[in-house]
């Protein structure tokens, strides 16, 4: 069902539901960009609806509402080994189509890929989603292409109109009453989907694991810093490492913790006693780039990269991803004229 | 020709070595200006000098080969350009009121350089303000963080930018790209405790390596922007120097009072017998001594609590 | 709630073999299905895990081979010894002995190599009549490194062994040279359908296969086991992926057809 808010009302349902949820939304953090003077736009928690950025993309995704940055497993004493509570609060969080579609990408890996994760899905289960309506792409942003800039399974959706009233589409039947006797008008509501995108890629349909091959990837050796920006950046990549750690010298309490991975960073594939896997830059980021556009869909049946757009937005370096795919159809006639001579 | 060389010299004309040219200098804080002036800079030199323009060492521009005779319609072209760069003036359309505190020179700063901890053009832009019109021999200069493009410590006042990182470890991710580029780039004061970065803070200089390289925002900036600032570097002849730290994690405000109040101090201590009543503060230092300076430098002014005052300070340097 | 796979599980270590002074073997008590080429976690509160594979099954017993390389197996050879460790797993697929069941087979192991199909070995040896001649070529890098020095002793007379070190004078019935010089001298008599396993580092590995395929095997008649860091074991972590395949879930043992088509 579908309503118009003022921005009091809408504050009001949000108070209510803060009740029993974190509302979790891009939100602007002054001065806490990485250079001087700049703002950051990444996730936090907010209170009212003017704190939600609408106007731009976070640098981070909304993942570390369900995936935290750090999450502990176990807290050890001497004689004991102890789970933290589960989080007393659900969480409800706000995000674009193309982060509601990373969702099931992290469902995927964290709820069927092996055993379900223990940790993830006592949060999971507590979460929610309010979609915010995408009138126009950013840029960067390739959703279109990558098929995830329409979503239905949302709690409710959320934009504003030209007046600056909140239109919602609200699809959890529990929470429209609450909507119900907030909004100032009863209408249909049909949230803004993004239909084009300045940005496009092509994924070359015959893709095989034969491109690895090819020599475009060694460009990559120089060009990249092996920062990790682009994957802790993406709402699709989930990977984690493992800590333990004792709190003190006297070694008696501690704890494990598991936080998120890169498979650019160093580190990544050592192995004890002094292996690495993929030690050149260049290698990494075919590693990563085949998993979003190839490897993933062989295993799962569809993309992992949802098109953000964020792993271009974020590269100091001025690497583009969308490029990098963009360059996968020459590279794989190269490995194919080479394989051919 | 009559001219009264002191006083043109305090208009901040020149007496060059041309017998009756003499040469504009036009002061710039920061270094930094509207483009338009430039069109009055080369109306100028087109005009009444000889086509060309010189960049000065201190960020300034020079127009040489006036003629004493053109100096009052040089002035008159020169007011928007005073003006507009919001210099302090006694008398408008009558040039620079007076030459003594030089050009307050600054890198570009925090509105293009990501290394950068402040608005330097900013910040020289108050100094200016605060200090001009002044005829004693003060040398003033910013840099945005510690790399010191500016080469601040040659000034009498080095003012080096700094922030305070801040440090989230819930955010950090073990990527190792602060400690990695703090002892690569900077001074080393990362070690790693515990799968984090552990900060020593007697070490750290402030220049936000770690910030900057962070990927996670784990580490930010501190909302107080804070300073080094250095003391009385010279070049010349008989003692150059490099400017030693004075106070270390002060604010804008305590910097500019310090400032004021060295005024006062060469005021009171210049040695009247100077040629041409010009002495560097630092060779009035070494007549009073640190500690009687320091009493005057730090007479009302409150410095955070964060800030470490270096005593005693000394200066070493070639000795000719 | 789902179990939490993260939470290990106590077994109690009944002996410790002392190969060498980094790598001993903790024979602990287990209950379960466990198959060779499996691997556990090892996990010591306040210092880590560790994936291990297993070394070798007995009714009620599991045997785990360690080298002693990092902070977790440094904690474990230094307080673990003569007490109860933590474990989760058994994690992977492992070998499937119905693979190999009537067939020449050719056991290629390079190192720490060797710990994963010892339990695959020892079946064999025991149960000769399961296959048509077994022939273990085990590699280390000095006679100091050798391990399990006391089954070798024991296999010698019950299948065809080939111990190697790759310098230094080894200990009796010990040659000097790579695993590889090794294979064009097999006697294998229709290499066509003879089985080949292949466990070890990656350049063993790679020049061993090369040995096994000039020498006749068919692709799909080798196995190899990959080596990778693995954090979780369940398929989360990510860092052992290769292409579409997770070691931990899919592997470590994958036949060489698939096998050659992961990239690392």
């Amino acid at each position: 069902m579908g309503y118009r808010l003022t921005k009091e009302a809408c504050d009001g349902v949000l108070q209510k539901l803060s009740l029993n949820h974190t509302l979790f939304a891009p939100k602007r953090f002054t001065g806490g960009g990485p250079f001087s003077g700049t703002d950051l736009i990444r996730y936090g928690k907010i209170a009212s609806a003017d704190e939600i950025v609408l106007d731009a993309k976070s640098a981070h995704s909304f993942k570390e509402a369900l995936l935290p940055i750090t999450e502990t497993l176990f807290y050890f004493t001497e004689e004991q080994m102890k789970e933290p509570d589960p989080p007393a609060q659900g969480v409800l969080v706000f995000l674009r189509s193309c982060d509601l579609h990373a969702v099931r990408r992290l469902d995927e890996i964290y709820l069927r890929n092996g055993a379900e994760d223990y940790y993830y899905k006592r949060i999971r289960e507590k979460t929610r989603f309010a979609l915010i309506g995408c009138p126009t792409a950013f840029d960067t942003c390739f959703c279109v292409d990558m098929v995830a800039n329409r979503s239905d399974n949302y709690d409710f959706s959320i934009e504003q109109d030209e007046n600056a009233n909140y239109l919602i589409d609200c699809r959890a039947a529990d929470w429209a009453a609450l909507f119900e006797a907030a909004a100032s008008q009863t209408l249909a509501v049909e949230p803004s989907f993004v239909a084009a995108t300045p940005t496009r890629v092509g994924i070359p349909a015959l893709l095989d694991a034969g491109v690895a091959a090819a020599a475009m990837w060694d460009q990559y050796d120089g060009r990249c810093i092996k920062c990790g920006r682009c994957n802790f950046s993406c709402p699709t990549c989930t990977c984690y490492t493992m800590q333990d750690l004792f709190y003190t010298d006297n070694g008696k309490a501690g704890e494990r913790r598991r936080v998120w991975a890169s498979c650019m960073v160093d580190g990544f594939t050592d192995v004890a006693g002094g292996g690495c896997y993929r030690p050149k830059n260049g290698q990494r980021m075919r590693f990563k780039t085949l998993h979003k556009v190839f490897d993933y869909k062989q295993r799962f049946g569809y993309q992992m990269c949802v098109g953000c757009g964020r792993c271009d937005d974020v590269c100091p370096e001025y690497i583009s991803f969308a490029r990098i795919v963009n360059r996968l159809e020459e590279a794989l006639r190269e490995v194919k004229s080479d394989a051919a001579e | 020709m009559d001219i009264n060389t002191k006083e043109v010299i305090k208009n901040a004309f020149r007496v060059t070595k041309a017998r009756g040219l003499t040469a504009s200098r036009i002061r710039v804080p920061g270094g930094h200006l509207k483009a338009e002036y430039l069109e009055i800079i080369h109306q100028i030199a087109r005009e009444y000098g000889n086509g060309t323009v010189h960049l000065t060492a201190r960020q300034g521009f020079e127009v040489p080969g006036i003629r004493f005779e053109d100096m009052p319609l040089v002035k008159e072209l020169l007011q928007p350009v005073i003006a507009g760069m919001g210099i302090n003036q006694t008398e408008p359309g009558q040039g620079y009121p007076a030459a003594g505190t030089r050009n307050i020179t600054a890198c570009i700063g925090n509105r293009v350089c990501p290394y950068a901890c402040y608005d330097t053009t900013a910040f020289a832009q108050r100094l200016e303000k605060a200090v001009f019109p002044n005829n004693l021999h003060f040398k003033i200069a910013l840099t945005g963080c510690p790399n010191d493009c500016t080469k601040v410590r040659m000034h009498d006042f080095g003012i080096i930018g700094m922030t305070l990182p801040q440090f989230e470890p819930e955010r950090c991710v073990t990527c190792r790209a602060c400690i990695h580029n703090c002892r690569k780039k900077s001074v080393g004061a990362l070690s790693e405790i515990n799968y984090r970065p552990a900060r020593n803070e007697e070490k750290c200089i402030g220049c936000g390596e770690c910030i900057v390289s962070c990927p996670m925002a784990a580490w930010t900036r501190s909302r107080e922007k804070y300073y080094r600032l250095t003391l009385f570097g010279r070049t010349g002849r008989r003692n150059p120097r490099l400017g030693v730290d004075f106070i270390k994690w002060i604010d804008e405000d305590s910097i500019i009072k310090i400032i004021l109040n060295t005024y006062d101090y060469v005021e009171k201590y210049i040695d009247l017998n100077a040629p041409g009543g010009k002495e560097h503060i630092g060779y009035i230092v070494d007549r009073t001594g640190f500690a009687e300076y320091q009493k005057w430098a730090l007479r009302d002014v409150r410095l955070p609590a964060i800030a470490e005052v270096t005593q005693p300070v000394y200066w070493g340097g070639l000795k000719y | 709630m789902p179990r939490n796979e993260y939470q290990p599980f106590l077994a109690t270590v009944k002996e410790v073999i002392r190969h060498t002074d980094i790598e001993y073997t903790f024979r602990l008590a287990y209950e379960g299905p466990v198959k060779p080429g499996q691997f556990f976690e090892v996990s010591i509160p306040k210092f880590g895990e560790a994936p291990i594979s297993v070394s070798g099954i007995e009714p009620g017993l599991i045997d785990l081979t360690i080298r002693r390389v990092g902070r977790v197996t440094n904690e474990l050879f230094e307080h673990y010894a003569d007490r109860k460790l933590f474990l989760r797993g058994p994690y992977g697929n492992g070998f499937n002995v119905d693979d190999y069941r009537g067939r020449e087979l050719v056991v290629i192991a390079g190192g720490t190599g060797v710990s994963p199909v010892r339990g695959l070995v020892e079946h064999f040896a025991n149960h000769p009549e399961e296959v048509r001649g077994l022939t273990l070529v085990a590699g280390f890098k000095s006679p100091q490194d050798i391990l399990f020095y006391n089954d070798f002793s024991r296999w010698a007379t019950k299948i065809n062994l080939i111990l190697t070190v790759d310098a230094g004078e080894g200990p009796a019935h010990c040659q000097v040279g790579l695993v590889t010089e090794h294979i064009p001298q097999l006697k294998i008599q229709d290499a066509s359908n003879a089985a080949a396993i292949v466990v070890g580092p990656p350049v063993m590995m790679r020049f061993a296969i090369q040995g096994l395929l000039a020498a006749g095997f068919a692709e799909h008649n080798i196995w190899i086991s990959q080596e990778r860091k693995m954090c979780c074991g369940i398929g989360k972590c990510g860092h052992c992926r290769i292409n579409d395949v997770y070691v931990c879930l899919n592997g470590p043992v994958f036949n060489y057809t698939q096998g050659k088509t992961l990239v690392d």
